[in-house]
């Protein structure tokens, strides 16, 4: 996300990130096979459903903390932007997309795809906003 | 808002980057406050203005207000 690493605290949550990434990927994959290999129901089906969401919600927690921690009130701004960029833009997608899918009977759109499309909007906000600061 | 950053700098002859190191900040925030496109808070304000030895408004001046910093 940041064109370079400047500190630690983006060092960490860049790593935070990248290793999110990875956990998400192995955590729907074990829980795809888990679900396939044991058809799990009622109790246990819950929390093993909610492990690939698990690293979604350590970034969330880790972006908060970042954001804390960072001494360069620059970057915390350009972040901030960007923030705002990825939740404006998920708001106007998914109203629009929720009002096609009521009255024009468009397809469903999982929430699933909520949080990807926040970090579509964030990575399309980024040269944005750091354009207007070069 | 404007400011004298960059004469301030010159005058002792900082890059942008020896200042961010002075400040704790990246090089991009120096810029982007020299060039007026980031405000700095006034903590920051007042840790550039320790550093020169000079009160903020000495550094920063409002636009409105029609002061002669650059």
């Amino acid at each position: 996300m940041f064109c370079s690493i400047k500190n630690s605290a983006q060092r960490r949550f860049v790593r935070t990130c990248w290793m999110s990434g990875g956990l998400v990927a192995v955590l729907a994959v074990v829980a795809a096979l888990a679900f396939r290999l044991w058809h799990l129901k009622g109790a246990l089906a819950y929390p093993v459903a909610v492990l690939p969401a698990l690293p979604i919600l350590w970034v969330l927690i880790e972006t908060g903390r970042y954001l804390a921690v960072e001494k360069d009130e620059f970057q915390r701004n350009l972040l901030v932007q960007c923030l705002l960029g990825g939740i404006g833009g998920t708001l106007a997608v998914t109203t629009v997309w929720g009002y096609m899918e009521d009255f024009a009977h468009a397809p469903r759109l999982d929430l699933i795809w909520v949080y990807p499309i926040f970090w579509l909007f964030v990575g399309f906000a980024w040269p944005v906003v750091y354009r207007r600061y070069k | 808002m404007k400011n004298r950053l960059k004469v301030l700098r010159a005058e002792r002859d900082w890059s942008q980057a020896d200042l961010a190191v002075r400040l704790e900040v990246s090089r991009q925030s120096v810029n982007a406050i020299e060039t007026g496109k980031f405000d700095p808070s006034l903590p920051l304000a007042f840790k550039l203005a320790r550093l020169f030895g000079l009160r903020i408004e000495e550094i920063f001046s409002d636009e409105e207000s029609g002061g002669s910093t650059s």
